[in-house]
């Protein structure tokens, strides 16, 4: 320990031990606790309106979803286009449970938590299901094996009496200590929520990497026989990335069902597995800052694309089409002109941030 | 016994509009592994191409299907000249990306147009009275379509087994180093399969157009429809995307014929070639056709 | 140079995000309304004109001075049909103290159905979904709804069959809750009496080629095919019957198959698509066709040249359907302000509840008064038959309200 905790210019690691450190110096940690206080803190200093509170939420829940599609395409290499389907399993599993006991039954309004947990679990189940095919398949293959999910589960949901046939399943308001959570604290309720759990499975995903199983992860993912070789499973890895992908994303669906207190199949589509797979490359595949990036990321520019595309309409001749068409528009050229420039995601420039502090005020 | 021809005829022209649609995905990624996204979007421009060439400037269709071929071949081009010539060497998660942005693109583009919102058909130019033999009955646009289809799929078969360019893009999608070791330019390779795609994708909407009328979201979703075909026919094979083309129509029309309106279930043929997808995908990942690069694990 | 441009881009991201956060500024002595429907993405060519009959009857409430000198304020937000997104807009709008709100998809409708009840806000859909009506009792539906259509145009076979025995009819409906609803509504109708006999239900996929379907159908007898989905997937059907000879010329011709459909299976949309195969196809709505001149078609066209619209726009009953939804809005608030009453959620419902008998709204853009109360909240009672000749939709018989339905 010979080097300075608080400072680090370097990489100074003696011991394997300093290397696997979550973080490298206290002042990393200490960042840290001032960002994640700051997270719990603004509400009560910010009267935030329900529609920014609601954006908010719908952010951290992608974040939520986006850490599991991380692990599997990230950290483990195997694309996948259907997480939403797995945030729809998780989704359906509350309401499914909601239609078979009544919406306001106790164990969905006051034992949340566990209903939470459940879901995770049963997203969990059907991850590693989907994943069976990991064991024989790669690359695109695989990917089009998660698609195929995608389009049966869709089509499940609305053939079903069960689910509804994909309409509307409401979800009862939950209990807290002081009583049902009302209209009025709904959004700011479940923001705690939310990022308790999004905080609770940020260290988890951090820790995952340090242990022997993440690790595994990204062995299979750079080279499957060098893996195989030193013990590994490669298949068994593989099925085991894709139960942990379905494990966040089955938690992600419970909360947008809480939340949107109830779930509906348009949330699941594949289009939306398009956009969590876009927030994950954006953000940067295989890092936990990317995670949290990219939902902020490409959330913000659905939001400015309204913004802009409202703001153009104003002046712009109302016979054209030239409003509407500015959104799709500018959203993909962003998204497309960002990865020309950065492929490597927004990740990428958190590093380099990082890396030009270290050094600060030196340069070299 | 009339009904099961029928059905095979039926599946037969809807596969090969199938395979034909598959065509330009199969290309792409036979030459520079990239999942294009965007394929229904481009699908979509063609079709309506071809629209506003044969009714807004009244060119004659034949004239203006040709027309929008061409164009969309130098679009095509032009679009992995600007976009996706830069990204060479980078990870193919983010060229795929980077087709999902173009999706966005090309979507707003479309939203631009009139097309985005209205629904249109095409002239009629083709006798209605459709050609029936023995109770199985076929409609002239089908047989059209199904023709063209022929024609562009052996002219593509010709083009890769006997033209030097075919070859040499063949010799890219093998092994990338190596051709460029004998003087392969690869981004011209990769340029020109975008731009034979988009060809390809431009007759298939053209196709479809005159079978569904012009409608956005229809057209747009044949991107989509085409993955079953071609992991059906093995990724990056040609043939493999006939084939499969075809045994997709026969197996939807089937189940519609059969399966539909029987115990209870409906709407089968949507979501059937996905689990038969899944299980080619356990027990012949390859596909029919595509090249044995997969080796279990 | 290159870690410059990372800095930039650093300072524009934030910025980006404090603009994401910035609610507009409102002014004073408007009435806000708001609605969010799907401009692009799925069913747009429905919400494109609908939007754009919205804005423009707003527009023309603001210039003319309907209501005196307040204002109406209705910002259009494109959710491009996601529930989550129409949420937001909803939050958004209610921030901005909005008094009544216009929506749109069932789903939508029915996942934010909770919070209408909760918020007491009165909301004038799109979708005329049965089952929102039962969900929230806030929400007036401005004809009625797709079952009773549906089941109209059934009583027409009905009634108007000709030849022995008990017609058969199969069902051609769309593969989702939509499709599906008003078929419920339709069986109990058959099974209350109505005499019709359901051969074969038949819920579409992206079908190419329906040759066989339809030769399945004539094989069994099947002589009517009502449909309930949207254009795209009729237009096919309809030419690969007429591919086929198997398009009735007539009504009820013996042998033949005659197509007909509710709500979002007609409009000019369908001409469009199906070009000289949607000849024969009936369909019920409660709007006036820009085919069928009178004093509402006119107004329309005139409206839609005033704000230079395109022709396509101009004829569609989308477009109708869209001003009537804002008419209806802005009528609530218009008579609230004559009552002498604050417009706010709660006079507007009172108001809109209170809108029969004498005091029922001739909106002219239907086919009947808009009429409410405590129990009904179908706007428009009847329903119009329309049928295709000549390329165009040419009304067949009287509006009519259907019997077998509760």
């Amino acid at each position: 320990m010979s080097t300075n905790r608080w400072f680090a210019t370097g990489n100074f690691y003696t011991t394997y031990r300093e290397e696997q450190r979550i973080f490298k110096t206290h002042v990393d940690r200490l960042f840290f606790i001032l960002f994640l206080m700051g997270l719990f803190a603004w509400p009560l200093f910010i009267d935030a309106s329900n529609r920014n509170m609601l954006v908010i939420n719908n952010i951290l829940i992608a974040v939520v979803a986006v850490y599991g599609l991380n692990l599997v395409t990230g950290f483990a290499g195997l694309i996948s286009i259907g997480h939403a389907a797995f945030v729809g399993i998780g989704a359906y599993t509350l309401a499914g449970t909601a239609r078979t006991i009544g919406d306001s039954h106790v164990l969905i309004t006051h034992c949340w938590p566990l209903m939470i947990l459940v879901s995770g679990v049963v997203g969990a189940a059907f991850g590693a299901f989907v994943g069976l095919p990991a064991m024989r398949l790669k690359h695109l293959y695989l990917a089009i094996a998660t698609l195929s999910f995608q389009m049966i589960f869709t089509w499940a949901i609305q053939f079903m009496t069960f689910f509804n046939q994909g309409q509307m399943i409401a979800v009862g308001r939950v209990f807290w200590i002081h009583g049902q959570v009302g209209r009025s604290d709904h959004y700011r309720f479940w923001y705690y929520v939310i990022l308790v759990t999004a905080v609770i499975c940020g260290l988890a995903v951090r820790n995952l990497l340090r242990t022997r199983y993440g690790r595994c992860l990204v062995a299979v993912r750079d080279n499957d026989r060098a893996a195989d070789a030193m013990g590994m499973h490669p298949g068994l890895t593989k099925v085991y990335a894709f139960a942990l992908a379905g494990f966040f994303a089955g938690i992600a669906g419970a909360l947008h069902t809480y939340m949107f207190r109830g779930a509906g199949f348009e949330s699941f589509t594949l289009h939306h597995s398009i956009i969590y797979l876009a927030m994950a490359i954006v953000g940067g595949l295989g890092t936990l800052p990317g995670s949290l990036l990219g939902p902020v990321a490409i959330q913000t520019l659905e939001l400015q694309m309204e913004h802009l595309s409202e703001w153009a309409g104003s002046f712009l001749p109302a016979s054209m089409n030239l409003a509407t068409a500015l959104r799709p528009l500018g959203f993909g050229l962003v998204i497309v002109l960002f990865l020309m420039f950065e492929p490597r995601g927004m990740a990428n420039w958190w590093r380099i941030c990082r890396s030009y502090f270290k050094l600060w005020p030196f340069r070299y | 016994m009339t009904y099961f021809f029928q059905l095979v005829v039926s599946g037969v022209v809807v596969g090969s509009i199938y395979a034909l649609s598959a065509l330009g995905f199969v290309l792409i990624y036979k030459s520079s592994r990239v999942l294009n996204i965007a394929h229904g979007q481009i699908i979509a421009g063609g079709a309506f191409i071809v629209y506003a060439l044969t009714v807004w400037a009244g060119v004659p269709i034949i004239l203006s299907f040709l027309a929008s071929m061409v164009i969309t071949f130098f679009l095509a081009m032009s679009v992995e000249r600007v976009f996706l010539r830069r990204l060479i060497g980078e990870p193919i998660i983010s060229v795929i990306m980077v087709t999902i942005g173009l999706m966005s693109i090309i979507d707003g583009v479309i939203y631009f147009t009139p097309f985005g919102s209205m629904n249109y058909s095409f002239p009629e130019f083709l006798p209605s009275t459709p050609i029936s033999m023995g109770g199985v009955s076929i409609s002239w646009t089908q047989l059209v379509g199904v023709l063209i289809t022929f024609i562009l799929i052996g002219a593509f078969s010709w083009f890769f087994k006997r033209s030097t360019i075919g070859v040499s893009m063949r010799a890219v999608s093998d092994d990338q180093l190596a051709s460029m070791s004998v003087g392969i330019s690869v981004p011209k390779v990769f340029g020109l399969a975008w731009a034979m795609a988009g060809l390809s994708a431009a007759a298939a909407g053209g196709i479809i157009g005159n079978i569904t009328g012009l409608n956005f979201e229809t057209l747009r979703a044949f991107g989509i429809t085409v993955f079953p075909v071609v992991i059906l026919g093995g990724l990056d094979s040609i043939i493999g995307a006939v084939v499969a083309g075809i045994i997709m129509g026969l197996i939807q029309q089937f189940a519609a014929g059969y399966l539909d309106g029987n115990w209870g279930l409906n709407g089968t043929a949507d979501v059937l070639p996905y689990i038969i997808l899944l299980v080619i995908l356990l027990f012949k990942p390859h596909g029919l056709f595509g090249t044995h690069e997969i080796e279990r694990v | 140079m290159k870690r410059k441009y990372h800095r930039l881009w650093i300072v524009a991201m934030a910025v980006g995000l404090a603009l994401a956060f910035m609610a507009p500024v409102q002014a004073a002595e408007t009435y806000q309304l708001g609605l969010s429907l799907a401009i692009t993405g799925p069913t747009s060519d429905a919400g494109n004109p609908y939007s754009k009959g919205a804005e423009d009857y707003i527009r023309f409430v603001n210039e003319t001075k309907v209501l005196g000198d307040a204002k109406v304020d209705c910002p259009i937000r494109d959710d491009m049909y996601e529930t989550a997104v129409t949420k937001r807009n909803f939050e958004d709008f209610l921030d901005q103290e909005m008094v009544l709100f216009l929506s749109y998809a069932t789903g939508a409708n029915q996942a934010l159905a909770q919070d209408f009840n909760e918020v007491k806000i009165p909301v004038i859909p799109a979708s005329m979904d049965k089952s929102l009506v039962g969900m929230s009792e806030y929400i007036f539906l401005p004809i009625a709804s797709y079952s009773h259509q549906y089941v109209g145009v059934a009583e027409y076979v009905a009634k108007n069959h000709k030849g022995g025995g008990v017609p058969k009819v199969a069902a051609f409906i769309h593969p989702s809750a939509f499709g599906r609803a008003p078929l419920e509504d339709f069986k109990a109708a058959v099974a209350a009496g109505l005499k019709l006999d359901l051969v074969e239900v038949v819920e579409h996929g992206k079908d190419l080629d329906n040759s066989a379907l339809l030769q399945r159908l004539q094989s069994k007898g099947v002589q009517y095919v009502l449909c309930q989905t949207v254009q795209s997937p009729v237009a096919t059907l309809l030419n690969d019957a007429q591919r086929l000879g198997m398009t009735a010329a007539s009504f009820g011709e013996a042998g033949k198959i005659t197509f007909m459909g509710a709500h979002y299976t007609g409009g000019n949309d369908l001409i469009s698509l199906a070009g000289s195969a949607a000849e024969g196809y009936y369909w019920t709505t409660a709007y006036h066709v820009t085919s069928e001149k009178g004093p509402w078609t006119d107004w329309q066209l005139d409206m839609a040249k005033k704000y230079e619209r395109d022709d396509k726009t101009a004829n569609s009953h989308n477009y109708a359907c869209g001003m009537m939804a804002a008419q209806v809005a802005v009528e609530a608030i218009r008579r609230t302000r004559e009552a002498g009453q604050e417009v706010t959620s709660a006079t507007l419902y009172e108001t809109l509840n209170q809108m029969n008998g004498d005091k029922a709204f001739e909106s002219l853009a239907a086919v009947g008064p808009v009429t409410y109360g405590p129990g009904d909240h179908m706007g428009v009672d009847t329903v119009q038959l329309y049928v295709v000749k000549d390329g165009a939709f040419q009304s067949e018989g009287e509006p009519f309200k259907p019997e077998f339905i509760k």
